[in-house]
């Protein structure tokens, strides 16, 4: 019942016309790719082909794209979420794993604190009383935190499984095939959940949003990294030129795939802007709902709790 | 353009629905007369069967209808004041935080809603000991205005009302050096400051200060540099029941009432003395027109 009137509200509450198609909201059959319209079936198909091509590729073209900026902003995320041992993480659309390693790290480094704080105070007490309390604390590195990796992608999944076994990732790490705007997980489950440069190819973002909430327990914090709008005019001038030009050809040259980038990038500018993401992130039922512009506008984190 | 009317009057449904689900544990044990009345599913049902809509109501076992509506503001309250008996252990951080998000069944992640450096925690537990002080200022207060208790002595009464303000430290005492580093940073400076002046002026108040010129100033002036000092004192006082701290409060605020007596005595000197000249300058010019005349 919620999820039906919450879709009504967002409905009425959007302009007609012309403007909602592009938007890539519920507005019938007609949606955008790219810069062109197609239907939502077609849309999907569509983007599911652009990811497999990409997969093998996506880490290295990230790192061409952005020259290597997009490990900042991935790290900024992590540090934002500043998460505790014990958190669950969701990272939907997390296909190579990029923030799901860099979330095990941190917790990885914050629980050496804390353990090693533990043992700075058990320095006042006995050699009976350290042993003891050695049974009862399960001195697991991560302090019980763990992270599911969901992708509606087999090939991306493919890849993150292989990098984690590359790197050495092996515990609280979990990969699951899943559509964003229907996700395989009970209600209230998960402490946080993000999504990495993934709802821009989501087709029905109110969806996903909706899902958002719905998986997330009561207090859980909802976290979006993705490429948004630029307001400094020089500056939007600037990077239009940089991605219209310079991308698809780096696309070409590096990953033998023009096309996939040039929907990549225009889809960069058909994704709502901040302030509209903003909007829909609220009328999902999210609060405190906040955005933080990197790099002027290039990339936003939007956040939001389920309180 | 999205509709402007609802968010105001959204209620926080998953914290809500966490609150209602608790107070039914702990009303369910004498349920036995009002089972008709309501019937209680287990608490893991209710968020569904919790009536939707701006303001969710449900009626308690008791029969009394209580508003589940609560703002953002009040949530974070509750979490901060759950945050609290975990200081001891995690000092002031989102660790402390998040714990206390946790006692409340809320999900770590909450403690995102603060900064992490843990400085709305420390201001909001400032705020809490201020305002604990100014009822029991009120109450005593209350019991001389019903001639139940002696008005206290200046002194006696400043050395009181410091004592009781800084005895709500005792339990965070050790974390509290960290506290006071946080609270000078820049950001929170404008905060802190308010508190504190806030605290001073009401404690002067309840003193019966009902000064009007420039004496309010120094008189505030003098109690802040005894409670900065005392608590800069106490931080590093080992002595048992922080004796060692009353003491030097005893002789601070002793210090101070010497100085306001000294400087009314040395204002009363002073107006003696050149009421004397201006004796001494009549007397003259009498003496000198008398001869004048003569």
């Amino acid at each position: 019942l919620r999820l039906w009137r919450c879709r009504c509200r967002a409905l009425l509450s959007r302009p007609t016309g012309a403007p909602r198609a592009r938007r890539g909201l519920a507005a019938g059959p007609e949606m955008h790719f790219g810069f062109q319209t197609v239907t939502e079936e077609e849309r999907r198909e569509k983007i599911y082909q652009v990811f497999e091509n990409v997969a093998k590729k996506y880490d290295v073209m990230n790192d061409s794209m952005t020259l290597g900026i997009h490990r900042v902003w991935k790290d900024i995320l992590v540090h934002k979420m500043n998460p505790c041992p014990g958190t669950l993480l969701l990272d939907v659309a997390g296909g190579t794993g990029d923030i799901a390693f860099r979330f095990i790290n941190y917790v990885r480094s914050v629980r050496q604190r804390q353990l090693q704080r533990k043992l700075k105070h058990h320095q006042n007490l006995s050699w009976q009383e350290i042993f003891e309390s050695y049974q009862n604390d399960k001195f697991n590195s991560l302090g019980d935190s763990q992270v599911v990796v969901c992708d509606i992608n087999r090939e991306m999944l493919k890849v993150g499984k292989q990098k984690a076994q590359h790197l050495g990732y092996s515990e609280g790490l979990s990969w699951v095939l899943g559509n964003a705007e229907e996700l395989p997980f009970d209600d209230d489950k998960f402490d946080v959940y993000t999504i990495a440069f993934g709802i821009r190819n989501v087709t029905r973002i109110d969806l996903a949003l909706q899902e958002a909430y719905r998986v997330l327990k009561p207090g859980g914090r909802f976290l979006c990294l993705e490429f948004s709008h630029v307001s400094n005019p020089l500056l939007s001038r600037l990077y239009d030129l940089y991605s219209f030009q310079v991308i698809p050809v780096l696309g070409e040259v590096i990953a033998g795939d023009w096309r996939s980038y040039q929907y990549l990038v225009e889809s960069i500018r058909q994704f709502p802007p901040q302030e509209e993401l903003k909007a829909m992130i609220e009328d999902a039922g999210f609060f405190k709902v906040d955005y933080e512009n990197l790099n002027f506008g290039i990339v936003a984190i939007h956040s939001g709790f389920k309180l | 353009v999205r509709c402007q009317q609802y968010p105001p009057l959204r209620a926080l449904q998953a914290s809500a629905a966490l609150r209602a689900a608790s107070d039914e544990h702990k009303q369910e044990p004498w349920a036995s007369s009002s089972q008709q009345h309501f019937d209680s599913p287990p608490a893991g049902h209710q968020p569904e069967e919790k009536p939707q809509g701006p303001h969710p109501s449900y009626t308690g076992q008791g029969g009394q209808e209580s508003e589940d509506y609560e703002s953002e503001e009040q949530l974070q309250h509750r979490i901060l004041t759950a945050a609290l008996e975990f200081v001891p252990e995690h000092g002031w951080t989102a660790e402390a935080i998040a714990e206390g998000a946790k006692t409340l069944g809320l999900s770590v992640a909450a403690a995102g809603l603060f900064h992490s450096d843990g400085s709305e925690l420390i201001l909001h537990f400032v705020s809490e000991c201020n305002s604990k002080l100014s009822e029991l200022l009120k109450k005593e207060q209350k019991l001389v205005q019903l001639g139940e208790a002696e008005k206290k002595p200046i002194d006696e009464f400043l050395r009181d009302a410091v004592e009781a303000r800084l005895r709500m430290l005792i339990p965070y005492i050790e974390k509290w050096p960290q506290a006071l580093s946080v609270l000078l940073l820049p950001r929170n400076i404008p905060s802190s400051l308010n508190l504190l002046t806030s605290m001073i002026d009401d404690i002067w108040h309840y003193a019966g200060d009902q000064s009007t010129d420039f004496n309010w100033y120094t008189r505030r002036a003098v109690l802040t540099a005894i409670y900065n000092t005392t608590e800069l004192v106490m931080m590093q006082d080992s002595s048992p029941g922080f004796q060692d701290t009353w003491r030097f409060l005893e002789n601070r605020v002793a210090d101070a009432m010497t100085m306001s007596n000294t400087a009314t005595q040395v204002q009363s000197t002073g107006e003696a003395v050149v009421q004397g000249l201006m004796g001494a300058a009549v007397t003259v010019s009498n003496a000198g027109t008398s001869r004048a005349v003569r």
